[in-house]
């Protein structure tokens, strides 16, 4: 499974939607849309750069993420932070209904509301929309058991404290600890960013891998054309060549 | 037969995995444009970084590492406190594990090791570090020499010229010591600028080490408080684990002093992972209450600032402690997963100030002769009292603590005491 890690309107309006089809259209299973955070707690320095960008743009975010919806048709999950929509959170979950969007997934889940993140896990469903639970190596295993059992469409695994910093880690040594207690699908993400830590992650039992800061950077070097291609390319360690 | 080298784990372990709760990861402040994370892969040897974000239960220890952990002694001594038992008429049991045994005197040693063979394979060939008392710079002398590798130790100055017997143990090792704040970083020299006799602090020290590591290309060794220091200092609960297992026993109360949290996560996390004891006391000191006063926050652990925020108990970065005896215990946090376990009220903590130590270490260092680090001193004033209460309640349980270093070379720090107290 590929999953693929947008930033909503970066590089600016027009070439996001280009983007957004040419991602689809390489392959991708899934989309994870990042709307810019009041504070990218976890986001490295290349989505933090993203962000940046996108705020001094400005757009109407729901206008923006209408257009994504009716733009493709393979499911869109919103990767964002909870702690920014709880004062608001029903009105943010009805209106990703309304427009289309089939799932949220909240990166601070399990760290910052780990007494009552069932609820929040709940909440997501009642609203008709799909919860997917970002987990990490700091997750304490009885509870990455319980999350993949709760988690929609697959569970998320990030390997690296941050995105997008290569920290030194052993891809490997981290899916096995967590593999036999996945019965779910198991998507490793976060700071994995080359083909290589790809192939170990796929050979360790990964069934997919979510890609964002190594777009975001082909973005800078070559623009939305070159980004694509390396999504193709991602696809194609996916099928085995 | 089993030999006292099989005492020594072949692994260390990690207690993340078995946490009631995630741990919090470190993070990079929200509006900063240079990120902490990414200074962490420049100064930290790669290995160690490694360890530190590859979280696994059992880590294992490459077969150098442990063959030098038993070229210095390791196993450390698990000994009965019989006489202190005697003296204080307890029908509970006392037992100790030895960390002063090591030659710098006190478990620094047991991470300092590694991280100095991690170097050493990575072909870095120079090291850097700050220490307060001076136990963690011994510890970085002697292992870096141990690999044959540079070391530069940023001393806090007023240890520099109190202490001038660590500076010497350090310089015989082969180490460059310099007294902290100096003229060989930016930091410092905007610092003596400022006041010519400036005092220095672990913090300062800590920032012109981080700085000299970096503008010079060498590596910098973290002493406590991080994930990957309390996975090394695994070995001394793990051996402990052993030692009690041939004496047939079961322990019920687990005893550590705690600074950044390395000694005590070393000893008691791998007995709360191994489901053993039935109770775990983390011990601080009173006059830096970071247990009854500090809160639980992101929090940087170093007073510069050049350092991701870790999630701890914390009395802020920058906190002044003020000048007690037991300068290993005046650090302004403790380690991530200690604070959670503390938070979660699985370690319960207790506080006692200077002068209730000095009596405990008096006490046992007269039972059992050995003179006990002021810092470990903490750990023995609750071993008394958890002693006496099985008295009072006639409870044969089983006391194991950790004596994290000897006090040889803190005379001049007990010579003030005894005046004080006098
Ligand atoms: C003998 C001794 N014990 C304990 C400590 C406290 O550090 P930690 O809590 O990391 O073990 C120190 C620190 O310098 C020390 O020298």
């Amino acid at each position: 499974m590929l999953v693929s890690y947008l930033t909503l309107g970066y590089p600016n309006r027009e070439q996001f939607l280009t983007l957004l089809k040419g991602l689809v259209d390489a392959g991708s299973d899934v989309l994870e849309i990042g709307p810019p955070p009041k504070y990218a707690k976890y986001d490295g320095p290349v989505i933090r750069r993203s962000f940046k960008q996108v705020s001094s743009q400005g757009y109407d975010m729901w206008a923006l993420l209408r257009e994504a919806r009716d733009a493709v048709s393979v499911p869109i999950v919103i990767l964002t932070y909870l702690e920014e929509w709880i004062p608001t959170l029903e009105d943010f979950l009805i209106k990703l209904k309304d427009i289309g969007i089939n799932g949220v997934l909240f990166p601070d889940l399990l760290i910052d509301f780990i007494d009552e993140y069932e609820e929040y896990v709940e909440a997501v469903r009642t609203h008709g929309l799909k919860s997917v639970i970002f987990t990490s190596p700091s997750v304490p295993d009885p509870l990455i058991q319980r999350a993949s059992k709760l988690s929609d469409m697959f569970l998320y695994y990030g390997v690296r404290p941050t995105t997008g910093i290569a920290i030194p880690i052993t891809v490997e040594s981290l899916i096995t600890r967590v593999r036999t207690l996945v019965e779910n699908k198991l998507v490793v993400g976060f700071g994995l960013s080359d083909v290589e830590d790809m192939r170990r992650a796929l050979k360790a039992g990964a069934d997919g891998v979510a890609i964002g800061t190594a777009y975001i950077e082909e973005i800078e070097r070559g623009g939305v054309k070159s980004a694509i291609a390396l999504a193709r390319k991602f696809r194609g360690v996916l099928d085995g060549s | 037969m089993e030999f006292q080298e099989d005492l020594v784990p072949k692994y260390w372990y990690n207690i993340i995995p078995d946490l009631p709760k995630p741990l919090p990861p470190p993070r990079d402040p929200p509006d900063s444009e240079f990120s902490r994370i990414e200074l962490l892969k420049r100064i930290m040897p790669k290995e160690v970084l490694r360890q530190q974000f590859t979280v696994e239960r059992f880590v294992s220890i490459p077969e150098k590492v442990r063959e030098a952990y038993i070229n210095i002694g390791r196993p450390t001594p698990l000994l009965r406190a019989r006489r202190l038992e005697e003296m204080l008429r307890t029908p509970a049991r006392i037992y100790f594990k030895f960390e002063g045994a090591t030659p710098t005197g006190s478990h620094k040693i047991n991470t300092a090791i590694p991280q100095a063979y991690f170097s050493m394979e990575e072909g870095v060939n120079h090291l850097v570090t700050e220490t307060g008392a001076g136990q963690w710079g011994t510890a970085v002398a002697l292992a870096s020499r141990m690999y044959g590798l540079e070391s530069s130790i940023f001393m806090v100055r007023v240890s520099y010229e109190q202490k001038p017997q660590r500076r010497t143990i350090m310089q015989l090792y082969g180490a460059k010591v310099y007294s902290s704040p100096t003229s060989l970083t930016e930091y410092g020299k905007k610092l003596t600028s400022q006041n010519p006799d400036h005092p220095g602090s672990l913090g300062i020290a800590m920032s012109e080490a981080i700085e000299y590591a970096m503008t010079n290309g060498y590596k910098y060794l973290v002493g406590s408080v991080l994930d990957v220091v309390v996975l090394h200092q695994s070995v001394i609960g793990l051996e402990t684990i052993n030692q009690l297992r041939n004496l047939d026993e079961e322990p019920d109360v687990l005893i550590g002093c705690v600074g950044g949290g390395s000694n005590f996560g070393g000893f008691v996390f791998p007995f709360i992972g191994a489901q053993k004891g039935t109770k775990y006391i983390a011990v601080g000191s009173f006059e830096v209450p970071k247990f009854s006063r500090g809160t639980y926050n992101y929090d940087f652990p170093d007073s510069a600032g050049l350092l991701p925020l870790i999630k701890m108990i914390t009395l802020g970065k920058d906190y002044v402690p003020p000048p007690i005896y037991s300068g290993g215990l005046r650090y302004h946090g403790a380690a991530p997963s200690l604070s959670m376990l503390i938070k979660e009220g699985i370690v319960k903590w207790r506080e006692y100030n200077e002068r209730e130590i000095f009596e405990a270490a008096q006490t046992f260092l007269q039972a059992q002769g050995i003179v006990p680090a002021p810092e470990s001193s903490h750990a023995i004033k609750a071993v008394i009292d958890e002693a006496r209460e099985a008295r009072v309640k006639n409870e044969k349980k089983v006391i194991v603590f950790n004596l994290s270093g000897h006090g040889l070379l803190d005379l001049p720090n007990y010579e003030s005491m005894m005046k004080r107290m006098s």
